[in-house]
């Protein structure tokens, strides 16, 4: 088991990672989820004593990584799939980590032909595509054939036979009672895979839950509205508590109001309507929810936000994401 | 296609032991192609250009052109480019694994940084003393195949006073300038500032220490690590140079305190 409490990490000024704690259970994929520079990363490296915190700690079965007897055997992590040199052909690549590890030679064959590269480990691992430098690494975490594995956004470059290559191995490693731990920016993707996951937005926990509840807790009713007259209704929705944005085409978007309420408050205040319909949250914009207030560098001037008040408190109105709602 | 897995399992293994760690930075350096090429042109570069050399000076000294004082150093004389070749290589033992992302996996492999450390220098000096051993001897048989040719040179043979110890300390030299640029690369992880920085000590701080007035120099370049090292592969102590074995000692104390600094830091650092 994976255990995090209290874990800081500062770089200068910056906290990475904000006095984070959680656990990791057996038998199950957990996925890792926060935008790019919420702090996964650095919370793996920290896990795996690649990097040292500035408070708090990580232990794994109890023990630092760094205690661990025969660490090869007790954990798996892949943080970066192109961590190898590249004149060194895979065989002699994992060869010299087996080694290290006191893994018998013969592993190596076996791990390399389980994630499908036995006929290219004569080849020097620079030739190598970016999804087959994922599968170099991914066989390298199995040399030991270990209980517990870490994987760092393990799906990245991987062509869609790949991904599904992925998620199908991940599942089976949970399903044979290991520890699967798996970090994504991608709340689709985790969604495919995990079935509990740890949300993370500026190096602080948002969420610790089951994909399941985490989708219907935050599915936040928004409505796109068009009309000529929108000063006339905006004060009348806010006063009912939902809060409003104008989007690119000049459309309304209300968040915190049924549809019937919506278009009861524009009928009493005779504003004709010309668009009334129900956006959606996607997976990924029940994440974004989330993460918003979380999301270090936003993108402003382009797309609109959306301002749902979820559970999870309210929102400042100029916190926006990178994309827009998903409208059906 | 994990059916071949057998169930979790962690206990009853047996935990890995330096010499795993040792075998593993061997695997690593034998299986670069890079390692035995480089290997292979320091010996012809040094080789060549020493007997290209020697070849030259016969031929003047034939004609009465000078008086040789150092036969052992002008049969030997591209030995520097050995060392360059060295420190090069051992600075590129570490930085690599920084640039390749290596780091990563060696680290989780053995948690224990300063086995890392120790794996790789022992993998590394071993294979540059060996090497470096081998390059000086045929270096210094096939210059002395020219030089022999010529009856007026004072050919010397490995029999004469401290020529043995010469060129056997031309291959340790070797080892302790790999070991040098290996200490450097982990101090600095990064290819061009432990190349510049082991350049820069090596031969570009002794060449300007001459500059500075005598009383500065002479002590600066009697013990300064590197000159001092050199007075191993001579056959005639120097003027303000220290012995042979002090000198020997110099340098590598100062290789010992840079590798201590350098384990220091990497156990410290973030990887
Ligand atoms: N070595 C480092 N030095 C300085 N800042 C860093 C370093 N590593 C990560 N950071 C910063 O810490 C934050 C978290 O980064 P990271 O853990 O990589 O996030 P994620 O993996 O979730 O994208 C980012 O703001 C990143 O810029
Ligand atoms: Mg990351």
């Amino acid at each position: 088991m994976i255990r995090v409490s209290n874990l800081t990490k500062r770089f200068g000024p910056q906290l990475a990672v904000d006095d984070l704690s959680f656990e990791v259970q057996p038998g199950v994929v957990t996925g890792f989820l926060g935008p790019n520079g919420a702090g996964k990363t650095t919370t793996m490296r920290l896990i795996l004593g690649l990097a040292g915190p500035d408070g708090g700690m990580a232990t794994i079965n109890g023990v630092h990584y760094r205690d661990l007897r025969t660490p090869m055997r007790e954990v798996g992590a892949l943080l970066d799939a192109k961590s190898y040199h590249p004149g060194r052909k895979a065989r002699d690549h994992l060869l010299a980590l087996a080694q290290a590890g006191r893994i018998p030679s013969r592993r190596v064959g076996e791990v390399l032909d389980l994630v499908g590269l036995g006929d290219v480990a004569g080849r020097k691992a620079g030739t190598f595509s970016l999804g087959m430098a994922q599968r170099l690494g991914i066989a390298a975490t199995l040399l030991g054939d270990p209980p517990i594995l870490i994987f760092d956004e393990p799906v990245n470059g991987l062509d869609p036979e790949g991904i599904v290559w992925a998620r199908t191995l991940m599942q089976s490693l949970a399903s044979q009672g290991r520890t699967v731990f798996v970090s994504s920016h991608l709340m689709s993707e985790m969604a495919l895979t995990a079935s509990r996951v740890i949300v993370i937005g500026k190096g602080h926990l948002i969420a610790d839950s089951t994909v399941d509840a985490l989708i219907k807790g935050s599915s936040a009713t928004v409505v796109r509205l068009r009309t000529p007259m929108p000063e006339a209704v905006i004060p009348r929705f806010e006063a009912a508590g939902a809060s409003v944005q104008t989007d690119d085409d000049g459309a309304l978007v209300v968040s915190g109001l049924e549809p019937s309420a919506i278009g009861d408050i524009a009928f009493y205040a005779h504003v004709p309507v010309h668009e009334l319909s129900l956006v959606e949250a996607s997976l990924e914009e029940a994440f974004m929810e989330l993460t918003r207030d979380d999301v270090e560098y936003h993108a402003h001037g382009g797309a609109t936000a959306l301002q749902p008040p979820g559970q999870y408190g309210s929102l400042p109105p100029q916190a926006s994401w990178p994309s827009g709602p998903a409208v059906r | 296609m994990t059916r071949t897995m057998s169930p979790p399992r962690s206990a009853g293994t047996k935990a890995p032991r330096p010499t795993d760690t040792l075998r593993s930075e061997w695997t690593k350096l034998r299986s670069l192609r890079s390692t035995p090429v480089t290997l292979a042109v320091i010996a012809v570069m040094v080789v060549g250009l020493s007997g290209l050399i020697t070849l030259a000076v016969v031929t003047n000294h034939r004609r009465g052109a000078q008086v040789v004082t150092d036969p052992v150093g002008i049969l030997q004389s591209a030995w520097f480019l050995g060392l360059l070749a060295y420190m090069v290589l051992g600075v590129l033992v570490m930085t690599s694994e920084y640039s390749s992302g290596l780091i990563g996996p060696t680290l989780l492999a053995t948690p224990k940084r300063m086995r890392v450390l120790t794996a790789k220098a022992t993998a590394f000096a071993v294979t540059a003393l060996v090497t470096g051993e081998v390059v000086s001897f045929v270096n210094f048989f096939v210059s002395h195949a020219i030089a022999s040719g010529y009856a007026s040179f004072p050919d010397p043979s490995l029999g004469d006073h401290n020529v043995l110890r010469a060129v056997i300390g031309m291959g340790i030299d070797g080892g302790l300038a790999g070991l040098m640029g290996l200490a450097l690369g982990a101090l600095l992880r990064n290819t061009a500032w432990g190349i510049t920085t082991g350049v820069a000590i090596t031969f570009v701080l002794p060449l300007i220490f001459n500059f500075l007035p005598s009383s500065w120099s002479n002590p600066l370049l009697e013990y300064w690590p590197t000159q001092a090292g050199s007075q191993l592969e001579e056959v005639n102590r120097q003027a303000h140079a220290l012995t042979a074995w002090w000198g020997t000692g110099d340098l590598t104390l100062f290789v010992i305190l840079l590798l201590a600094a350098a384990g220091y830091l990497l156990v410290k650092r973030d990887a």
